[in-house]
């Protein structure tokens, strides 16, 4: 609270008061009282305005102020209530009633919202969960029918699969808060995973798969990682020259502060143009819209799901090149705290 | 084999049982599949299993909770499955005293090496496994007869493995082909059939000439 920007607020009662001052003298005056009387009045008349004055704005400032600081100060602006002492005077307590009564209906509304969103997780959940039971059973009936059943129905499976993945951890990275578990994890065994995953199409599509991880770990939730992994991984695969020569090759390197994965390929590479956007949600890119069906989600919720991990993810490519991509795992020992 | 494993299995889709179980009568199993989930406990103690297959999600008690009564009063090996993607499900298995998990949808080869493997620990000596006259060394890499020692590559080895695990049957390019990528050797195709080959020669220069069989458009077998 700025004191002259109060002063001016009590400016209309400051010139009412100054008037009746001034009839007041007058009315003295006309009644021929004592001078002395009339000094000892004005006196009393002035220190006692000024005592009300300074203890009015002492307890309104003290208020306010702490009020408008912790607004400016929290992160949170809605738990300010929570911060500040009562009010001692009444325009105060009407003020932090109201802001109160507003608080707590917005408090409600957001749990509304909340339990809806949380219902509606859970449901996705379940769902997946029991779609994964046909899905399950058609990948054992592929399996034990070779016979009649030939590839191309295991890998139409695959990308039913896959795509369910993609809706699982949609709704994981945008409305999970702690659905995860990070432990030391050796990327190899992700990896592994990930390359038993997609073997039929890397051996069809001829694709050297290359893996250098020297016994590496890192700390992350293995399935999250997993899920992100294959996104880029899937991408390499679409996204291939046909040539003779394609690879992919994961290698990691572990620094002082950071283990550092990366996956490269000799793909078509990415357009510069687009580089900058395809951790965009629904972002398609000229590649996705001229060679393969894109939905540019692949690689939106693996950034999200990175973030939330506390990973980095980055991304390099030339066209006609290749393609690298780096995941960036800092060696914080905050999670080695349940080791 | 002279004796057959038995496996249990204990998944409440019909679909998915009578699948595994077609599935694991091919790999040379014996199976049972739990009729009862209301006294599930008592039905895997009695039909004295080597393996149970035990799904998460079943009716009565759920799997997890299964576990822990089953390891009350058995140490038999259990694979937990289950169709939810969760590491929290994979931890609480583990600590349950679940043998391995594996979720579905799995690549059934890679179930079945994973029901090997945990065959394979239970037999303690990894090293005595016999082909013909030879004795096999997985861990060294080696095979050796009286008087010789053959030195076989990490990629041959596993292939030979795998080869000796199926004696007498078929085995696909793609089982093979899933063995070693599951052994982290991400071979291609070309590879595998150089693999093979030199495998096979060097077999025949030991002097086991026709040891390794292929069959046209099917796979290859060991004799």
């Amino acid at each position: 609270m700025k004191l002259s920007k109060y002063i001016i607020d009590k400016s209309l009662s400051i010139i009412l008061i100054g008037i009746s001052y001034f009839i007041i003298l007058m009315l003295l005056n006309s009644f021929k009282i004592h001078k002395s009387l009339t000094v000892a009045i004005t006196i009393v008349f002035v220190l006692m305005l000024l005592l009300l004055f300074i203890i009015n704005f002492v307890r309104k400032n003290k208020f306010y102020n702490e009020l408008i600081t912790n607004v400016n100060l929290l992160d949170k602006k809605y738990l300010v209530l929570e911060t500040i002492t009562n009010p001692s005077f009444y325009e105060g307590e009407l003020l932090y009633q109201a802001l109160y009564d507003i608080n707590k209906s917005m408090a409600e509304c957001v749990r509304e919202r909340e339990s809806s969103i949380e219902d509606f997780k859970e449901y996705v959940e379940m769902w997946i969960h029991e779609v994964k039971i046909p899905i399950s059973s058609l990948t054992l009936l592929c399996h034990n029918h070779k016979e009649i059943l030939d590839k191309s129905y295991l890998e139409q499976v695959r990308k039913l699969d896959n795509y369910i993945d993609q809706i699982l951890y949609y709704v994981r990275s945008n409305y999970a808060e702690e659905d995860f578990i990070i432990k030391e994890t050796l990327l190899e065994k992700v990896v592994s995973n990930v390359a038993l995953k997609n073997k039929d199409d890397l051996l069809e599509s001829k694709i050297d798969f290359i893996v250098d991880l020297k016994d590496l770990s890192v700390y992350t939730d293995s399935k999250w990682l997993e899920f992100i992994l294959n996104q880029i991984i899937n991408n390499s695969i679409k996204y291939r020259r046909k040539t003779d020569d394609s690879f992919i090759k994961i290698y990691a390197l572990d620094y002082s502060d950071k283990t550092v994965l990366y996956i490269c390929d000799n793909g078509i590479g990415i357009p510069q143009k687009d580089l900058s956007q395809v951790f965009k949600k629904s972002f398609t890119g000229e590649n996705g819209r001229t060679n393969t069906k894109s939905t540019g989600m692949g690689l939106y919720i693996a950034d999200k799901l990175c973030k939330k991990l506390g990973h980095n993810i980055e991304i390099e490519s030339e066209e006609e090149i290749g393609t690298e991509v780096k995941i960036i795992f800092g060696k914080n020992n905050f999670y080695r705290m349940n080791v | 084999m002279i004796f057959m494993r038995k496996i249990m299995i204990v998944e409440d889709e019909p679909t998915i049982s009578r699948e595994l179980q077609h599935l694991l009568v091919n790999a040379g199993y014996e199976t049972q599949i739990l009729e009862d989930f209301a006294n599930s406990k008592q039905e895997i103690i009695d039909s004295k299993s080597d393996l149970i297959l035990l799904d998460i999600n079943i009716p009565e008690l759920n799997g997890e909770l299964l576990l822990k009564e089953i390891r009350k009063e058995s140490n038999i090996p259990v694979i937990m499955v289950t169709s939810r993607v969760n590491e929290i499900d994979e931890v609480l298995s583990i600590s349950y005293g679940a043998d391995d998990y594996i979720t579905k949808p799995y690549n059934p080869t890679i179930l079945l090496l994973r029901i090997q493997n945990i065959f394979k620990r239970m037999e303690h000596k990894i090293d005595n496994l016999r082909y013909r006259d030879l004795e096999v060394f997985p861990g060294r890499g080696i095979l050796k007869n009286n008087s010789e020692e053959l030195q076989l590559t990490k990629n041959e080895m596993i292939i030979f493995q795998n080869l000796l695990n199926n004696i007498g049957s078929i085995v696909t390019r793609d089982d093979l082909m899933t063995d070693l990528w599951n052994n982290k050797e991400y071979i291609n195709d070309n590879a595998l059939t150089v693999n093979i080959s030199r495998l096979r020669s060097k077999l025949s220069d030991f002097g086991y000439e026709d040891a390794i069989e292929t069959r046209k458009g099917q796979g290859y077998i060991l004799l």
